[in-house]
């Protein structure tokens, strides 16, 4: 009986061991059309694919994002599996929050995606992130206005200003553009579509601030320009609102997601799409900034394995496709462009823009603090503190010290 | 044996309170003061270096777009003026909606009272959320009723310009502080004899020399009391701002916790904590002198 009862024991302790679980933290952000239910089932489906494992999904909304990485990275309590902003990748990496994941990385996983797109993802020669969302920006026109005001779509930024010009005038209601100014991570993209529209960049390869050489402070003189045929006050409007100004026919035009060209279209509103032109000291014919999001491992995972196997599970092709289509995102998969639900009308600008695209933020090594440096430039000139020349000194100054330089 | 318990009850009651207050304050902040002598990140808690007083050298030597005044004095002259409006709309506002509220004419006291309570019962990053759309220069209706009303001519941008957005934020935090403030002073209110007023009226008094002899001096205390509360707690303001303006347009709102957020969050490669800590230091340090002249003058006053 005695033998009986400790073989039942024994037989307990490994069925427990057995069916033991291996938990999985991971963080992800909420908003800007990230639902917990999308994810939620992301990791639902992971558990079922894999028993034993348990995905422990932590949401927190893109506003908090940032802050709540480096406290659980300062508290030593990091989750495994991190979703992070593309941008943030030198700071964390730098600093030896992150792992490289080169060794993590297939070739076949490699060859899915466009160079450009892990470029996004890469530091000082090594892949830190694979890549989960990506945007282009293009600019979003209402047709029924720019047919009334005999406009067509503009090809450099005379033609840009002119028509910004032209319907601000066409009613005391209606605001040629809509412009972003306020203290928001998506004012700098906004600023920054014009600014590498000009060839111009933030920061050079060695990762010396270059914002105020003559494209940067061009780029700022024509925002400031286009500014006077805007809704008024844009320091305290960002990016995500314009579109309110928009599918109410306050606006002719802001640059902004796909998304929103389709919500407006939902609206009522005739939406057109067209590239965002380049600058007069640009070398290409069109321009966009490549935003992209990933998922990165920390360095203080004791799970990096299965972390690696999530992160793969995540971004295969099938998820990407779907992740995009529901969500309104680029691919930033070759094969993936070239199924027939990117190749509507809509799509194909966005689409195209990829190859006229530069990364957000390469070689910034601070992006939150160099990020207040640039809107602080935009907002000083704006309000009329400051010549953008003298502006864009003072941000160069602040981004120098950030960059450590 | 019997008096010698009775003597340590105190002491004993005091424990918990005590314990709490060393492992909830008192070792956060030494831990706090202890890293505002470092270099150091959040990123990389382990890499830190020694660097004596040099954060507290930066605070007054860092500039950035004043010439004249260092980013921490800049800064902190900020909060200062900051909190100082908020807490004086508190108080002014507070009294005379208490002196309303507590008023034997008024109809309705209690439906009043339970209304000035709602700014309370919703979470500030909420409230400031509704008042950016409520200020809102194209969807808002404080524009909608100054166009419709004749009083502007093309709307106000609330939280565009400098002076703007500084005055919005302070008169936002107040409303939010108003409900503590009411509360208090009604309760203050009702602990005056109504036989002072009486004697006053038949003195020949009228309803402003009430108030100003027998209502502000009774309420000294009350007043002194709540504006200090509120001095600490509009000092640590932080919600308001964040949501509204994010211490914007250029730095116009940075207050003192903006700032102290901006550097530990915002300079990591130039050991933004280290250099936060040392102006969280300096932030306690000013507030308790503040609370202790505070007290002082609150004690003379009793005695």
């Amino acid at each position: 009986m005695k033998k009986f009862v400790v073989l039942m024991l024994v037989a307990f302790l490994f069925v427990g061991l057995a069916f033991s679980e291996e938990t999985l933290r991971v963080l992800l952000p909420i908003g800007g059309g990230y639902t917990i239910e999308d994810q939620e089932a992301i990791g639902n489906e992971y558990e079922e694919a894999n028993p034993g494992v348990n995905v422990e999904m932590e949401f927190v909304g893109w506003s908090n994002l940032w802050n709540k990485i480096i406290t659980s990275i300062g508290s030593g309590s990091a989750p495994d599996v991190m979703y992070i902003g593309s941008r943030w990748i030198p700071a964390l990496a730098d600093l030896g929050a992150i792992i490289p994941l080169d060794e993590y990385i297939s070739q076949e996983k490699r060859d899915m995606y466009y160079d450009s797109v892990w470029d996004t993802v890469s530091y000082s020669g090594k892949t830190y992130g694979v890549v989960r969302a990506m945007s282009t920006k293009a600019f979003i026109y209402n047709k029924e206005m720019f047919a009334e005001n005999n406009l067509d779509i503009h090809k450099n930024w005379t033609e840009l200003k002119t028509a910004a010009k032209v319907i601000d005038n066409s009613g005391s209601d209606v605001y040629g553009i809509g412009l972003a100014g306020q203290r928001f991570v998506s004012t700098v993209t906004q600023f920054q579509q014009y600014l590498y529209a000009n060839g111009g960049n933030i920061v050079n390869k060695e990762g010396e601030a270059i914002i105020n050489n003559e494209n940067g402070v061009q780029a700022l003189d024509f925002y400031v320009e286009l500014s006077e045929y805007s809704q008024p006050g844009i320091s305290e409007w960002k990016r995500e609102d314009l579109i309110k100004l928009f599918e109410s026919g306050k606006i002719g035009m802001f640059i902004d997601h796909i998304h929103n060209a389709k919500a407006a279209e939902e609206k009522g509103i005739d939406v057109g799409i067209f590239p965002i032109p380049t600058g007069p000291m640009g070398d290409k014919p069109y321009s966009t900034v490549i935003v992209t999001d990933c998922i990165s491992i920390s360095s203080q995972s004791k799970n990096k394995e299965l972390a690696k196997d999530f992160m793969n599970f995540m971004t295969s092709f099938e998820k990407q496709k779907k992740w995009d289509l529901t969500l309104g995102f680029v691919p930033p998969m070759v094969e993936e462009k070239e199924l027939p639900e990117f190749q509507t009308e809509f799509w194909k600008p966005y689409v195209e823009a990829i190859q006229y695209g530069v990364p957000e933020a390469v070689n910034i090594k601070d992006w939150e603090g160099v990020q207040q440096a640039v809107i602080d430039a935009l907002q000083k000139v704006i309000l009329g503190q400051s010549t953008p020349q003298e502006a864009m000194d003072t941000a160069a100054y602040l981004i120098n010290l950030l960059q450590g330089n | 044996m019997e008096k010698l318990k009775k003597t340590h009850v105190p002491y004993i009651l005091i424990i918990p309170l005590l314990l709490a207050f060393i492992v909830l304050i008192g070792f956060p902040l030494l831990n706090v003061l202890k890293t505002s002598f470092y270099k150091g990140t959040f990123l990389n808690p382990s890499a830190q270096s020694f660097v004596g007083t040099a954060n507290y050298e930066w605070l007054f030597n860092f500039k950035i777009y004043n010439p004249d005044v260092s980013y921490f004095v800049s800064a902190f002259s900020r909060s200062l003026l900051w909190v100082a409006m908020s807490v004086i709309i508190k108080v002014v506002v507070g009294i005379l909606a208490a002196v309303l509220l507590d008023s034997k004419y008024l109809i309705g006291k209690k439906i009043y009272r339970a209304l000035v309570v709602i700014p309370w019962a919703i979470p500030w990053a909420i409230a400031a959320m509704m008042w950016a759309w409520t200020l809102n220069s194209q969807f808002g209706i404080v524009n909608s009723i100054l166009l419709k009303s004749g009083l502007v001519d093309s709307p106000v941008s609330f939280f565009s310009s400098t002076s703007g957005a500084f005055m919005t934020t302070f008169v936002i935090d107040a409303w939010a502080g108003m409900p503590f403030m009411v509360i208090m002073f009604i309760s203050g209110l009702q602990n005056i004899p109504e036989t002072y007023y009486e004697a006053a009226r038949l003195d020949g008094a009228g309803a402003w020399k009430q108030f100003f002899k027998i209502t502000l001096p009774i309420m000294k205390p009350v007043t002194l009391t709540v504006s200090l509360l509120s001095m600490v707690w509009t000092f640590n303001s932080f919600d308001v701002i964040w949501v509204l303006t994010q211490g914007g347009p250029v730095r116009a709102t940075e207050t003192l916790p903006i700032a102290i957020y901006n550097t530990s969050f915002r300079m990591l490669r130039m050991g933004g904590i280290g250099k936060a800590s040392a102006m969280t230091i300096v932030q306690v340090l000013v507030v308790t002198f503040i609370s202790v002249f505070y007290i002082r003058t609150l004690r003379e006053d009793e005695a």
